[in-house]
């Protein structure tokens, strides 16, 4: 099977000094996006991860999934995934936890 | 977590009608705070809407529209009726009729940008409708609290005294002391696996209206969206190809034959390719399709343009210019469906005609609670065509009025400590837990009893299953529900565990009264009672909460306007008979 190394973006304000990565090995399928990728890890790899998207409405309206995708702003919900990445969370926002920031 | 003092009106929801509630309520003089799961003006099922607002022509040209004066509003209640297949609450249909034209003048003074159909429809966005209704809430004087997932209602004894929840980023449980609650939390789609609306949409204020002891109604009642993307990922849940299949195009079987063309009655055809019954013609057509085994890899059917000469196509992309609807770029999906190709489409829940039991105005059977929207249900009966826009302003503001005048006669009652600490250990609880069931496996096991029982087309085995499956799910599974991430802070175990629970409830509450009603009626179909049956069946289902046992009642449809016909008739009886009494 084809898979992927997605690095994401690790922070617990509350007990980290700073941010580290993890990175997950994830299986490819043609077309899936960022947020079909962080739901298979979710779900099947580390449950711990933290993501907005339990009101994300995927249609690009929301904007709620935005994150960083290898250094560029991204909605989640809508951004292709072609190969090996890294996901942080957007720039100049208070970090709640890994990806979910305040004020977005 | 200190509670907030002196709220009047408490507004659970920040859709279009909490929205609209909280600016009536405000300017009622109440004071009035918004709490919504999400962002305010980012979360809710209005952002991401069509969406249309419908009103009667003359109601129209009293208003200053193009509105065609031959129309009134007894024809529009009349059409609502015959839609809704005689199971409207008629009372609530007057009120919706009634208040169209006023909601609908104010929208246009406050600045929407919109096109009028000529007929009975106001076409604007969603994301427009939230921007105007953002913007008159911002110029109020209202409390806006986001990213609080609301779960419970505080009550002392049959008054409703204040809500309770989890701060989701902040994982902190907090309660609300309010006088009066108004619910506008949308329908309970997110409790299917496929689906057309945005996260957020669980049923969780049905389960906390109907725990704190308030009524539902006709919680069987889902209509489907067909034709909706199943792949690939980026648009899967867009319902692009239905807003197309009005102009053009044809779903396929898998052998690519037009099953609807080929197989229904002509009129059957010509009416689900010109008219709004399309959601309901469609999705029981392919779903017909699929069960007997002619579907798509996916478990949809196809939706293909091929038939569709070019200079038709060319003329059809004026109306979305680049082959853009929304905020998405369909033109690579055009592309390769003009190449030749046909998307996989598939019914999906998109919204719910049943929901918490209001009176017209819009009050609950809980004092001090009311609900707008399409979390109440009764107004459109066993199927929707008229907006559902127009129901969330109308009902919005009754409600939003409605709640701040109650909440002049009610002082501020303490919410009981007791209740709330049951509250706090029944949502820490799965911190507690180690082992036992995972919550996003138990996620997906629940959805997909929706996805297999409370489908488009149901039966009474498939039901009486997925009830005894979802008992065992809450009285076994859930309370050994564990989380493993040690961090409150956005714990999206945590979230998806209080969804389970509330999902799995709502769920129930819709497979007991799907089989209750052992007919079929609109959206409501059952294979093993194929017809619908006016002679015993034009009665509204009741979920009650009887010292804490879900159990249900029957009472006759309330009608005020037009008389329902006696009868039994058969799914394409229903749909001929229907549009003959429409004139479509």
């Amino acid at each position: 099977m084809n898979t992927i190394n997605v690095r994401v973006s690790r922070f617990d304000p509350a007990v980290d000094s700073t941010p580290r990565y993890q990175t997950y090995e994830v299986p490819f399928e043609a077309r899936m996006t960022v947020m079909d990728v962080l739901d298979y890890i979710y779900e099947n790899l580390d449950h711990t991860i933290a993501y907005h998207s339990h009101t994300s409405c995927h249609r690009r309206v929301c904007t709620r999934c935005n994150v960083t995708i290898n250094s560029k702003p991204g909605l989640s919900c809508h951004t292709e995934v072609t190969g090996d990445m890294t996901i942080d969370p957007l720039p100049r926002l208070k970090v709640v936890r890994d990806l979910v920031v305040e004020g977005l | 977590m200190s509670d907030t003092d002196s709220i009047d009106v408490l507004v659970i929801g920040s859709g279009g009608a909490g929205l609209r509630a909280a600016i009536e309520s405000s300017d009622h003089g109440a004071s009035t705070t918004l709490i919504s799961n999400g962002a305010t003006g980012k979360s809710g099922a209005t952002m991401i809407a069509g969406a249309d607002v419908t009103l009667d022509g003359a109601g129209a040209a009293k208003i200053g529209l193009p509105g065609n004066e031959e129309d009134s509003k007894e024809k529009f209640i009349h059409d609502i009726i015959v839609q809704g297949y005689y199971l409207n609450n008629q009372r609530l249909v007057e009120v919706y009729v009634r208040d169209a034209p006023p909601r609908t003048k104010e929208l246009i003074d406050w600045g929407v940008k919109y096109v009028w159909d000529g007929k009975r429809a106001l076409l604007t966005q969603g994301v427009e409708l939230n921007r105007v209704l953002v913007e008159q809430t911002r110029k109020r004087n209202i409390t806006i609290i986001d990213d609080v997932y609301m779960t419970d209602l505080l009550t002392q004894g049959n008054t409703v005294v204040g809500a309770a929840g989890v701060d989701v980023n902040h994982g902190e449980i907090r309660s609300f002391g309010a006088k009066s609650v108004v619910i506008a939390t949308g329908g309970w789609q997110r409790s299917y696996t496929f689906t057309s609306a945005p996260g957020g949409l669980t049923g969780a204020m049905h389960v906390a209206a109907l725990r704190a002891g308030a009524d539902l109604v006709n919680m069987e009642m889902v209509t489907f969206c067909p034709n909706v993307i199943l792949w690939p990922p980026a648009l899967r849940g867009d319902i692009f190809p239905y807003i197309l299949i009005e102009r053009f195009g044809d779903l396929l079987e898998k052998h690519g034959r037009p099953f609807l063309r080929d197989e229904y009655d002509p009129s059957i055809y010509r009416i689900a390719t010109t008219t709004e019954w399309n959601k309901l013609i469609f999705s029981v057509a392919g779903t017909r399709v699929v069960l007997r085994g002619d579907g798509s890899p996916r478990g949809g059917t196809y939706y293909s343009i091929k038939t569709v000469p070019l200079n038709i196509l060319e003329e059809a992309e004026k109306l979305y210019p680049g082959w853009k609807w929304l905020r998405t770029d369909f033109s690579s999906l055009m592309d390769w469906l003009e190449d030749g190709n046909a998307v996989e489409v598939a019914p999906a829940a998109h919204y719910m005609e049943g929901g918490i039991l209001v009176d017209e105005h819009t009050a609950t059977t809980l004092k001090g609670l009311y609900a707008a929207g399409e979390c109440s249900g009764g107004l459109f009966g066993a199927n929707r065509v008229a907006s559902a826009i127009t129901q969330i302003l109308v009902q919005g503001a009754i409600a939003g009025g409605s709640a701040a005048e109650f909440s002049k006669t009610s002082k501020t009652k303490e919410p009981d400590k007791k209740q709330l600490d049951n509250i706090r250990s029944r949502l820490l609880s799965p911190f507690t837990k180690t082992g036992g069931v995972r919550a996003p496996d138990l996620k997906k096991r629940v959805r997909k009893i929706a996805d297999d029982h409370l489908w488009v087309l149901r039966n009474g085995n498939g039901l009486k299953s997925a009830i005894a499956e979802l008992e065992s799910i809450l009285l076994k599974e859930i309370p050994k529900l564990s989380i493993q991430t040690a961090a409150r802070t956005y714990n999206k175990e945590w979230i998806d565990a209080i969804e389970i629970e509330q999902t799995a409830q709502v769920l129930l509450a819709s497979a007991r009264s799907a089989l209750f009603r052992t007919e079929s009626r609109g959206v409501h179909n059952r294979s093993d009672y194929p017809l619908t049956n006016n002679n015993t069946w034009l009665r509204e289902i009741i979920t009650k909460n009887v010292k804490g046992r879900f159990t249900l009642t029957t009472r006759p449809v309330i009608v005020t306007k037009l008389k329902p016909p006696k009868g039994k008739f058969s799914f394409e009886e229903g749909i001929i008979r229907a549009v003959k009494e429409l004139g479509e």
